[in-house]
């Protein structure tokens, strides 16, 4: 326990590369864009939600006006493009929370678990170093230091992670239609339709609703909640939670309408990433092609900067690799361990990496270092 | 040491967001609470009138009232209440966020109507007749109704 007091602690205290907060800070714009967007075209076709019944939360003199609620709308837009870009960002999220956690507030109607979450990761963002990478505006963001930042509104951003999965989970655990199946069995009944529609096999969606299935595949979604709500916080445990909710996230999305909520889910696990900044080294052949295709890839699609990427110069250790991956604890990577690797730290590849990671723990020396 | 603001913004931010997820069950919505998916519940609206003949059924949303000086009136559910889940009658929909939210959310939209609607003078109450199938089970009914109106 003093342990962990004292970690805590070192966090609170600690500043750090922001380098991958600038992603998620993209990723969150991007959405109150989309948000943004959506409330303006309901405005410009259902007209005004004030001048009919809502159901507002706050007294009634604090509902916006008509105009005020429009041209907050024009805010919304503005604010979240700058939160793209980068410029201002942090007090652009921290107004872009603000109105919409307003709107939330002003009629209860408009609420949604993926909108309030939305906005307070936008609010949590806006007390970290996230403006400071991936910027259209500010320029380069290779210099280490002028990334570094105070990161305890991380940490509370990490429990408030946490704190989404605990809630859905536990609830879950507690209701005994949950537990049984029954609330699982009923929405594929009703709703396989979505799956199929997405490509699911209508013969699996079939099976998915039997009684004994979806009975357990409702334990499997609860513990997989749990689990990755422990598991972000455990060293070890962390990729694999992480793996666990980027597949859990995926599925709801081929199943179920959530609006943007997969996405959202799946970018603030950019709080977990681990703030180094080009800390595994990528050497690879230039004389072959192959090896050069894989280093541009692994260029275009390093959006956490996990990697440096360097040709290789020939010498006794390349003996015929085309691609050799150094990890942060110096162990090297090579053939499926350095495929492995590269799924563990590309987003766009981390959905493929479990399976990889297992064929290279076949491999002599399995996949390279879980830690690295 | 991180400075004292930002651990009573930690604090109480974190307490806050704790407190709403443990009483989101006190909020017909659970609201704040983040219960996803906390049911699978679909449900039939039924819009009925009291007028002094006795009770009348609505079909879909919209029907003809004379109001104070004797002229018939087109009276339409949905001038007021533009939300489709809670506009749409006697067919089956999806009950987002549960019985229980959707069951609060047609008792206000019931008591709006009727509070909105001066030029029925004819009809005395306004009611809505919920058929609720939760988790896949047999049918319930509830009726929400708004206060006596005065024609």
């Amino acid at each position: 326990m003093k342990d962990l007091v004292a970690a805590i602690g070192s966090w609170l205290r600690s500043s750090r590369d922001g380098y991958a907060l600038g992603l998620v800070r993209a990723i969150v714009g991007a959405l109150l864009f989309w948000h943004a967007l959506g409330a303006a075209r309901d405005l410009a076709v259902f007209g005004y939600f004030g001048d009919a019944f809502h159901m507002p939360i706050l007294p009634e003199a604090l509902v916006p006006s008509r105009t005020l609620y429009a041209v907050s709308l024009g805010a919304r837009l503005l604010l979240a493009v700058l939160i793209v870009v980068g410029h201002r960002a942090r007090g652009a999220l921290l107004a872009s929370a603000a109105l919409g956690l307003w709107v939330l507030l002003a009629n209860r109607l408009e609420f949604h678990h993926n909108r309030y979450a939305l906005f307070l990761y936008a609010l949590l963002l806006a007390f970290t170093p996230c403006d400071r990478s991936l910027s259209l505006l500010e320029g380069a963001d290779e210099v280490t230091e002028e990334r570094a930042g105070p990161f305890w509104a991380v940490l509370v951003a990490q429990v408030q992670v946490a704190l989404v999965y605990v809630a859905s989970g536990g609830s879950k655990l507690l209701d005994a239609d949950w537990r049984d199946g029954l609330v699982l069995a009923d929405r594929i009944h009703r709703y396989g339709h979505v799956a199929v529609h997405h490509g699911v096999p209508a013969r699996v969606v079939e099976a998915l609703g039997r009684a004994d299935v979806s009975s357990a595949l409702a334990k499997l979604a609860i513990m997989t909640e749990l689990f990755v709500a422990v598991g972000l916080f455990a060293r070890r445990a962390r990729v694999y939670a992480l793996w666990g909710g980027v597949w859990f996230h995926l599925v709801i999305q081929l199943t179920s309408e959530v609006e943007v909520f997969t996405w959202l889910a799946i970018a603030v696990y950019g709080f977990f990433v681990t703030p180094d900044f080009r800390a595994r080294r990528f050497f690879f052949d230039p004389t072959r092609a192959k090896s050069r295709a894989w280093a541009r890839a692994v260029r275009a699609l390093d959006w956490l900067a996990r990697f440096e990427v360097k040709p290789w110069a020939p010498d006794d250790i390349k003996q015929g690799h085309s691609v050799v991956i150094v990890g942060r604890d110096g162990t090297r990577a090579t053939g499926i361990r350095a495929v492995a690797m590269t799924a563990r730290c590309l987003p766009v590849l981390f959905p493929i990496w479990a399976p990889l990671a297992l064929a290279a723990s076949f491999t002599r020396g399995g996949e390279a270092s879980s830690g690295s | 040491m991180p400075r004292v603001k930002e651990i009573a913004f930690t604090v109480a931010y974190l307490g806050l967001q704790i407190g709403l997820v443990a009483t989101a069950g006190s909020r017909a919505d659970g609201a704040f609470g983040f219960r996803m998916f906390s049911e699978s519940t679909e449900l039939e609206a039924h819009l009925v009138r009291e007028v002094g003949a006795g009770e009348v059924h609505v079909r879909g949303g919209e029907w003809i009232a004379r109001d104070r000086a004797g002229a018939p009136r087109r009276i339409k559910w949905g001038d007021r209440v533009r939300r489709r889940e809670l506009a749409t009658f006697d067919a089956a929909i999806h009950a987002s966020y549960g019985a229980r939210a959707q069951i609060a959310r047609w008792q206000a939209a019931v008591d709006d109507v009727a509070a909105h609607t001066p030029d029925d003078a004819e009809t005395r109450r306004l009611s809505v007749d919920l058929v609720i199938r939760r988790n896949g089970r047999a049918a319930e009914k509830v009726r929400v109704s708004s206060a006596p109106r005065s024609p």
